[in-house]
C-alpha cells in the first residue's frame, strides 16, 4: 500500500478537454498549452467573433458559443465529452455596473456546467475559484491556507464561495470528482485591457500607491497557473480538495511596481520618476463606498480595485507543493517582462 | 498546372489588379467579394460573400490551391467594430477555411500601418510593428492569426504594402487630383521633406503573387525602389498637370489638428492613419523582398502618381455617384473645399 503523505504518480491525462471561459486571460493560456500537447480542446466562449481566432490556434481545438447561462449552449458544449477532463474557467469578475452578473454566471453558470459535465460522464472537473471567497489576510505576515474560513469580499468574494461549495457537494455526493484551485491576481499574456492600463498607469507613476506599500499580494504568472490546473488534473490525491495557487511568495505592494517599473524598463521603456502615494485611509473609504454600491446591486471597478488596494491578500502553496508536486517556474519580474513583450508585440500601448 | 486563386476582397480596388495579374499568368481566378467584380465577365468565377459569413468562405474554398486574402476595412472606413469583424475576425475565418479546404498557400495582404511612426527608417522585416491607431492594430492583430496559422502548420505569407497608388486610385487620392486639376494648392505638412514610400498596385500585385510561388512562410515589406520626400511627390505630380497648381507647406501640429477637428465634425475624409503619419518618412528597405522573391519594382512615387492623377482626369465625369469600396469611390470633401480658394 502506498503512503498516502506522499504524492502518487500521476496517471495519464485524458485525451479530451473541455474548457469554459476559453477565451479568458487564462483560457487563452491553457487552450494553447492543451493543444500544444496535442489535446482535443473543447472550448466555450461566449463572444462568436473569439471562436475563429481560438480555431486557428489548431485542429484539435473546437470552439463552441454560447453562455454558461445557456442550458442549450452547456448541452452542446458536452456533447461527446465522456472521459473529458473540465476545465471550469468561466466567471464575471468585474461586471458590467451591475452585479446580479456575479451571481447568475458565477453561481447559477458553474451549476450548469457541473451539470452537463456529469451528465455527459467527465472524468474530472478542475474548478478555477480565488482568493475573494477568504477576504483580506488580518495582517501583512499572515497566509491563507486550505485550513483558512470562508469571509468572502463582496459580491464576487460570495459567489466565488458559492460555486466552490457547489463544487465540492458535487464531489462529496459522489457525482463528479473535483479539485477546487484558488489562484489570486493574475500577471501573464493574453491579458485583459485592465491589466494593460495597470501597467501603463505603473509605468507614469500613476498607479496609487496605498499607505506604505508594505502589505502584501500572492500573485500567480499564468503559465504557474496553467502547471498547476494540469497537475490538479492528473493527481489522485487532490479529488475533493482545494488548493492554493500561486507564485512562491507573496510581494509587498512596494516591490510589485518596483518590479513591474523594473520590468519596463529591461524592456527599453522609460518609466516615470514619480510615484502618487495615498493614504490607506482612502482605501478604506474606496471599501466602504464599494460595500454601498453593492448593497444596491451596483459595481464600479475603479472603487472597487481602490477598496482592495490597501489590503494583504497572501496565500500559503505548500499544500499545492506537497500533493501535486506544484513549483511555480516563473516570478514576478521574468513573468512582467514576457507580458510586457506581449503587449508591445500587438501594438498595446503602454 | 493551372492553379485555382482565390481573391478575397477581388472586386476592390487593389484585389482587382491581383485578379488581372493572376489572368494574367494564366491562372483561373474566383473573386470572393461583397460586390461583383467590375471588369471580368465571364473570365472570372465569382463567389458573393462575405468575410465575416464562414461558412461562406468554406464554400469559395473548395478546390482552391492558393488564397489571396485582401478584404479589409481601411482606415477610412473609421469603424472599430468593422476593423475587429472584419479585418480581425474576417482574417481568422478566411485562415480556417483555407486551413480546412487544405489550400497550399494564403498570401495575407497587411499594411505599414503596423509600424506607426518608426522610431527610425528604413523599416525592414525585423522592425518592431508599433501601430498607433486602430486601423493598424487590428491589422496587427490579424498578422499574430497568421502566426497562429503558421504553427498550426498552415503556409502563409504576409505581404506589408506601404501606400498604394495607380490607375484606379480613389479614396483619399481623389481630394489630392481635385485640388491639382482644379488649380488649387496642394499642401504638405512641416515643409513636406519626410520621405514618403508608395507602391503601385501592380507591382504589389506581382510582389504578391511571387510570395504566392514560394513554398514557406515568411513576411515582406513592399514600397517603391525610387521615391522621395511627400514635396518632391507632389511636385513632380504639379509639374505634370500643368495647371497652376502649387506645393505648399501647412505647419504640423496645427494642420493635423485641424484635420482630426474637421473628421470630427464631419467635415473632413480623413481618418487618424492620416494625420498621424500624412507628415512622417516612413520607407521600407525592400532588400528581401527581392533577393528571395526576384522582385522588381517597375513604378517610381513620380510616375504613379502621374499615371493615377490621369486615371481620374479620364474617369472623373463617370466618378460622380459611384459605389465601391472606399479606396473606389470619391471621398467627401465637406469644408475641405474652403482650402481651394487659398491663394
Amino acid at each position: 500500500m502506498s503512503v498516502r503523505d506522499e504524492p502518487i504518480a500521476p496517471r495519464p491525462a485524458p485525451a479530451d478537454a473541455v474548457v469554459t471561459g476559453a477565451a479568458g486571460w487564462l483560457g487563452q493560456n491553457l487552450v494553447r498549452a492543451l493543444a500544444g500537447s496535442g489535446r482535443r480542446v473543447r472550448c466555450l466562449v461566449h463572444d462568436g467573433g473569439e471562436a475563429p481566432l481560438l480555431e486557428i490556434v489548431g485542429p484539435s481545438i473546437e470552439v463552441v458559443v454560447g453562455d454558461t447561462r445557456d442550458p442549450s449552449a452547456i448541452d452542446r458544449l458536452f456533447d461527446g465529452a465522456r472521459g473529458a477532463t473540465v476545465f471550469h474557467a468561466a466567471a464575471v469578475i468585474h461586471p458590467d455596473g451591475a452585479t446580479r452578473a456575479f451571481f447568475d454566471v458565477n453561481v447559477g453558470g458553474t451549476q450548469l456546467v457541473l451539470d452537463g459535465a456529469r451528465r455527459a460522464g467527465a472524468r474530472r472537473f478542475v474548478h478555477l475559484s480565488s482568493n475573494s471567497p477568504f477576504g483580506a489576510n488580518p495582517s501583512s505576515d499572515h497566509r491563507f491556507t486550505e485550513e483558512s474560513p470562508y469571509n468572502p469580499y463582496l459580491g464576487y468574494g460570495r459567489s466565488k464561495q458559492e460555486a466552490e461549495q457547489l463544487v465540492r457537494r458535487t464531489n462529496q455526493w459522489g457525482l463528479l470528482p473535483t479539485v477546487i484551485l484558488r489562484a489570486p491576481w493574475f500577471y501573464g499574456p493574453y491579458q485583459p485591457s485592465r491589466q494593460t492600463s495597470f501597467l501603463a498607469a505603473v509605468r507614469r507613476g500613476r498607479f496609487p500607491l496605498l499607505g506604505d506599500g508594505t502589505n502584501r499580494r500572492s500573485m500567480v504568472y499564468t503559465s504557474n497557473l496553467v502547471d498547476g490546473l494540469l497537475l490538479a488534473e492528473t493527481a489522485d490525491i487532490a479529488v475533493g480538495k482545494a488548493y492554493w495557487i500561486a507564485d512562491a511568495q507573496p510581494y509587498q505592494m512596494a516591490d510589485v511596481l518596483a518590479t513591474v517599473r523594473a520590468a519596463l524598463e529591461a524592456e527599453g521603456l522609460t518609466v516615470a520618476r514619480r510615484q502618487v502615494h495615498v493614504p490607506a485611509a482612502v482605501g478604506a473609504v474606496a471599501e466602504r463606498a464599494d460595500r454601498l454600491l453593492q448593497r444596491v446591486g451596483r459595481y464600479v471597478q475603479p472603487v472597487h480595485v481602490l477598496g482592495e488596494l490597501k489590503d494583504t491578500i497572501a496565500c500559503d502553496i505548500a499544500l499545492a507543493r506537497h500533493d501535486l508536486g506544484y513549483e511555480p517556474a516563473v516570478g514576478l519580474l521574468e513573468g512582467m517582462r514576457v507580458s510586457i513583450r506581449w503587449c508591445l508585440e500587438r501594438g498595446e500601448a503602454l | 498546372m493551372t492553379r485555382t486563386v482565390l481573391v478575397t476582397g477581388g472586386s476592390g480596388y487593389f484585389g482587382t489588379a491581383v485578379v488581372d495579374a493572376v489572368i494574367a499568368r494564366g491562372d483561373r481566378v474566383r473573386v470572393f467579394d461583397l460586390n461583383p467584380p467590375g471588369t471580368h465577365d465571364g473570365t472570372v468565377d465569382y463567389v458573393p460573400g462575405d468575410v465575416r459569413d464562414r461558412s461562406a468562405l468554406r464554400a469559395a474554398c473548395e478546390g482552391v490551391d492558393v488564397v489571396m486574402h485582401n478584404v479589409a476595412q481601411v482606415p477610412l472606413a473609421r469603424d472599430r467594430d468593422l476593423f475587429w469583424s472584419v479585418n480581425v475576425v474576417g482574417t481568422a475565418n478566411v485562415l480556417l477555411a483555407a486551413r480546412d479546404a487544405r489550400v497550399a498557400k494564403v498570401v495575407h495582404t497587411s499594411t505599414s500601418a503596423v509600424f506607426g511612426i518608426p522610431e527610425a527608417n528604413p523599416v525592414t522585416e525585423e522592425t518592431p510593428p508599433r501601430p498607433l491607431e486602430a486601423y493598424g492594430r487590428a491589422k496587427l492583430r490579424a498578422e499574430w492569426l497568421c502566426r497562429d496559422a503558421v504553427a498550426a502548420g498552415l503556409d502563409v505569407t504576409v505581404i506589408r504594402p506601404r501606400t498604394i497608388l495607380g490607375h484606379g486610385r480613389l479614396g483619399i487620392m481623389a481630394i489630392l487630383f481635385e485640388f491639382v486639376q482644379e488649380g488649387a494648392p496642394v499642401f504638405v505638412l512641416g515643409g513636406g521633406s519626410n520621405r514618403y514610400q508608395f507602391v503601385h498596385a501592380n507591382d504589389l500585385a506581382d510582389a504578391c503573387l511571387r510570395a504566392a510561388d514560394r513554398a514557406g512562410p515568411a513576411v515582406y515589406n513592399i514600397g517603391a525602389n525610387e521615391f522621395g520626400t511627400m514635396r518632391q511627390t507632389l511636385q513632380a505630380l504639379v509639374d505634370h498637370a500643368g495647371t497652376g497648381a502649387r506645393v505648399r507647406s501647412l505647419p504640423t501640429a496645427p494642420a493635423a489638428f485641424a484635420m482630426r477637428a474637421l473628421t470630427g465634425l464631419g467635415q473632413a475624409p480623413f481618418a487618424p492613419y492620416h494625420w498621424l503619419l500624412y507628415g512622417e518618412s516612413l520607407w521600407f528597405d525592400t532588400t528581401r523582398a527581392r533577393t528571395e522573391l526576384g522582385w522588381v519594382p517597375t513604378h517610381s512615387n513620380a510616375s504613379m502618381i502621374v499615371e493615377s492623377y490621369d486615371w481620374f482626369l479620364a474617369h472623373r465625369h463617370e466618378l460622380a455617384g459611384r459605389t465601391g469600396s472606399h479606396h473606389q469611390s470619391l471621398a467627401r470633401l465637406g469644408l475641405l473645399r474652403l482650402l481651394k480658394r487659398l491663394p
